[in-house]
């Protein structure tokens, strides 16, 4: 019997270790979480922060968060009027003096300024901020160029530093910083001198890669390269409680994947216009369940729908479903450059052969079929209506006949003489559907024979960055709102020109553009541009895109914005009787 | 069983050299979304900030923090450290993991005995069924079905949450349902060939109770096999499930292992896959341990 008992013992030892193991581990997980108090405004971002360093921020869904922790010079507001549109205002400087040449700016900071740790906001957190984005450069440091010396500056920190880890000791002088067009005249005084005038440098200080930073709480962080003296910080500087900024908004809690809680500051000079006292921002990875998050839950704003969900909601005459223009367009891309990858000649060096292949889309059932949420086709790359006094070029839509009278004229009657054509697109998304139905078009109309090659992301991207393709699936999201943030991307030099189209006509316009201070003959200038561009088609443009939202009805503040800005300042929840669940 | 410990830092140090390996041979920089091409210079400053510039200074970095400090490193994708996304995260998975193990094993048990010992009728016929659809429904269906069933067509479990006992019900089920699939084919097999053998029917020709006979006699040697398929079972739920992970929005490691690969994560992914094989291993030992525990006719140290 005592053997029988022990042997029941042994055999029930493996059952009660898991069980004790499953306890452990559900308390360990804080699975066993209390509830916690509710908030006032509850989001589902487009995806998972990846970064709140502003240095580095270049993603959606960083953006829209850091515009809540962070304020720049100027900031955006919802205009008087009309809640959608999102309008530049002064931020944290109170006033602007601009110079008779449009290119000093002299930022005259608020005196109430403060961080979230209750600090004046001063000139020099500016300085600070600004002058790491060159020494630590990372995606939008481009957009510092505008500034005098910003450019230079960067290059020869990055040599100094370079020789000094190659040779151990260099005699190279230190890069000089007072070469560079910021200036922290007094405590609240910055003055930025420009290369030439910049008619949207307000929206650029708006905008995070502008935002200042708090030395002070990164110190702790930083990571000095013994050699070089490099100056680095560990990104554990953006995690509660450390973070500290100047916008309307705390950072309270950051739980990767599942939660970041923004608290409103007690320090932040406007705070009495702030509409929320706690916002939650939600992330999912999979669209059908955070769709259903919203329909079964307290969720105010999802702000990333699925086409086909967004399509079918407005069918059956959903009133929270919105479908507004966005900042971008969906376009293929054909390189350009005289030989193929493998060293053929190019066929599509012709701009004749080009354009047959634009006028050969039939982009309305594309749009129809596949897009479902009115996506307008696109014959321009610039987006149609976003930019006033714009002139908004426009190649010809689907001419079959045009298309084909130009392929034969460039020597290839009937698609005979082309070799087999690669199309290469990322599997992501409806990429496959629209290269199919594109590849289909192109061999009905023209008789060109398209092979498909779809890759994954990351080899899709280096393909297409190094221009290793014949024609590509693209597509270009503006950054700023001003017509250049589009046709910058296809000068000579620019690192985002993908095709390798080279066209001096082009680069001049834009150069002189640049240079323009008048804000209409600045628009025509670029206008021109773009016709070129268009006449020459580097480019295959699809369609425009359009974004979809799905905002509780009784919601303020989220406005249909293109660029999918919001300001968490202003968004306010439905009212909740008896509060929260 | 000396010769076990010695092997494990082995195998561990194979498998970290081969995922080094791989990491650094598949196309692409973890810097670089899809659209658009980042500077250069930003890309430089951003290798040299993690030892990425090469091969060589990576693997001369990496491996010394790791034993040295324990340290995975910084994420090359994320402000969070491997060790603080893996500390994150592993426990979630773990939980989630160990419940759906419980459910699997007590579960699968229990529906594979009655299926030994009502062999042709109507519950062997059903504990087949459930098996063959546990098997061959993929997770995602499951889940989603779970899913659109207990959270909207009937709500009662909050859709996509963490953070509540109730939160581990539904994705728990969801992976238990392969594990608990093998594990009663596993008993059903075991039991029947155990049912047939010789002391089984002495036992009950000895006039011992049927019940008596099949739970404290016939169980216990057809339990082996369940056993040993514990380990793998173990170390794929405690790791979570990509799928289960992404339809319930659980905040677990099973995401990064996929994703660490996709946005070419080379620490995380080493630190993920660390962690994972020290877990896959340490299960594998702790189930030789237990084969001793219920048969003491094995014995290790020979």
């Amino acid at each position: 019997m005592v053997y029988h008992l022990r042997a029941m013992a042994r055999l029930l030892v493996i059952p009660l270790v898991l069980l004790a193991l499953l306890g452990g581990a559900v308390i360990w997980s804080g699975a066993m979480g209390s509830r916690d108090a509710g908030a006032d405004f509850v989001f589902v971002n487009r995806g998972d922060i990846k970064t709140l360093d502003p240095n580095s921020i270049s993603w959606l869904q960083d953006i829209r968060v850091a515009y809540g922790l962070w304020e720049g010079l100027c900031t955006l507001e919802p205009k008087a009027g009309d809640p959608d549109e999102l309008v530049v205002v002064n931020g944290a400087a109170e006033r602007i003096d601009v110079s008779d040449d449009a290119t000093v700016y002299t930022f005259h900071l608020r005196p109430d300024g403060r961080w979230t740790n209750g600090d004046p906001v001063v000139a020099g957190d500016f300085v600070f901020a600004w002058r790491r984005m060159l020494e630590e450069p990372a995606d939008y440091t481009y957009l510092h160029y505008y500034i005098k010396g910003a450019r230079e500056y960067q290059q020869a920190y990055a040599a100094r530093v370079e020789a000094v880890r190659a040779n151990g000791a260099t005699t190279q002088p230190a890069a000089d910083y007072a070469t560079v067009g910021v200036t922290a005249l007094d405590r609240l005084t910055l003055r930025v001198t420009l290369n030439h005038p910049v008619t949207f440098f307000r929206d650029l200080v708006a905008f995070p890669p502008f935002f200042p930073l708090h030395a002070g709480s990164m110190k702790s962080f930083r990571v000095t390269d013994k050699a070089t003296g490099h100056v680095t910080y560990r990104k554990a500087f953006t995690h509660p409680p450390h973070l500290v900024g100047n916008g309307p908004f705390r950072l309270a809690e950051w739980v990767l994947r599942k939660r970041l809680r923004l608290a409103a500051s007690e320090h932040y000079w406007d705070r009495a216009r702030v509409k929320s006292r706690v916002v939650d921002v939600l992330s999912f990875q999979d669209p059908q369940t955070s769709y259903l998050k919203y329909e079964t839950d307290d969720v105010d704003w999802l702000a990333e729908v699925a086409n086909d969900t967004a399509a079918e909601l407005k069918k059956r005459g959903r009133k929270d479903v919105h479908t507004f223009p966005g900042f971008g367009t969906y376009f293929y891309s054909i390189n350009c450059q005289d030989k193929l990858p493998g060293g053929a000649a190019n066929p599509l060096r012709d701009a004749r052969v080009r354009r047959a292949l634009a006028l050969a889309v039939d982009r309305k059932p594309l749009v129809d079929k596949i897009g479902l949420i009115g996506q307008p086709p696109a014959t321009s790359f610039v987006p149609p209506g976003l930019f006033a006094g714009y002139p908004e070029p426009q190649a010809p839509g689907y001419e079959p006949d045009t298309a084909r009278r130009l392929l034969a004229e460039a020597g290839y009657p009937g698609g005979k003489g082309l070799p087999i054509i690669s199309l290469i697109y990322n599997t992501e998304g409806d990429h496959v559907l629209y290269a199919q139905n594109v590849a289909k078009q192109w061999g009905d109309v023209l008789g060109v024979r398209i092979t498909l090659e779809g890759l994954e992301n990351k080899k899709f991207a280096t393909r297409l960055h190094d221009k290793d393709y014949a024609i590509a699936r693209a597509s270009w999201i503006g950054d700023y709102p001003d017509v250049s943030t589009f046709t910058d991307k296809y000068l000579s030099d620019s690192d985002n020109n993908d095709s390798g189209w080279v066209n001096k006509a082009y680069d001049d316009l834009c150069a002189r553009a640049a240079r323009e201070a008048n804000a209409t003959e600045r628009l025509k200038l670029l206008g021109q541009a773009e016709q070129i561009l268009l006449d020459e088609m580097p480019i295959v443009p699809v369609f425009h895109y359009v974004n979809a939202y799905l905002i509780r009805e009784g919601v303020k503040g989220v406005p249909l914005d293109p660029r999918n800005q919001v300001m968490l300042k202003f968004v306010q929840g439905r009212s909740r009787e008896g509060g929260r669940r | 069983m000396g010769a076990r410990l010695v092997q494990f830092p082995l195998i561990l140090a194979v498998i970290y050299l081969v995922t080094f390996w791989l990491t650094w041979v598949v196309p692409g920089s973890p810097f670089e979304g899809t659209e658009k091409k980042i500077s250069k210079e930003a890309i430089r400053a951003m290798e040299e900030r993690f030892h990425a510039t090469d091969s060589a200074s990576f693997l001369a970095y990496y491996p010394w923090r790791i034993i040295t400090e324990g340290d995975f490193g910084e994420s090359l994708t994320s402000d969070f450290t491997v060790n603080e996304i893996i500390g994150q995260a592993l426990p979630i998975s773990v939980a989630l993991g160990l419940f759906a193990l419980v459910i699997a094993t007590a579960c699968g048990i229990a529906l594979g005995t009655l299926a030994a010992v009502r062999r042709g009728g109507v519950l062997d016929f059903l504990s087949l069924t459930v098996a063959l659809v546990g098997i061959s429904l993929p997770s995602f269906v499951a889940a989603g079905v779970l899913l659109v069933t207990f959270c909207v067509r009937w709500p009662i479990f909050t859709i996509a949450r963490w953070g509540h006992l109730s939160d581990l019900v539904l994705p728990g089920i969801a992976l238990s349902l392969l594990p608990m699939a093998y594990v009663a084919r596993l008993t059903r097999v075991a039991m029947l060939d155990v049912l047939s053998s010789d002391f089984v029917r002495t036992a009950r020709a000895k006039g011992l109770s049927r019940s008596s006979v099949i739970w404290k006699h016939c169980l216990r040697n057809a339990i082996l096999p369940v056993v040993s398929y514990l380990g793998p079972a173990a170390a794929v739920t405690l790791t979570g499930s990509f799928v289960v992970e992404k339809v319930f929005n659980v905040p677990g490691l099973g995401w990064h292992f996929v994703n660490s690969v996709t946005n070419k994560d080379q620490t995380l992914i080493l630190g993920v896959v660390m962690v994972y094989s020290a877990i896959l291993l340490t299960f594998n030992l702790l189930v030789d341990l237990s084969y001793a525990v219920i048969d003491p006719r094995i014995d290790l140290s020979k």
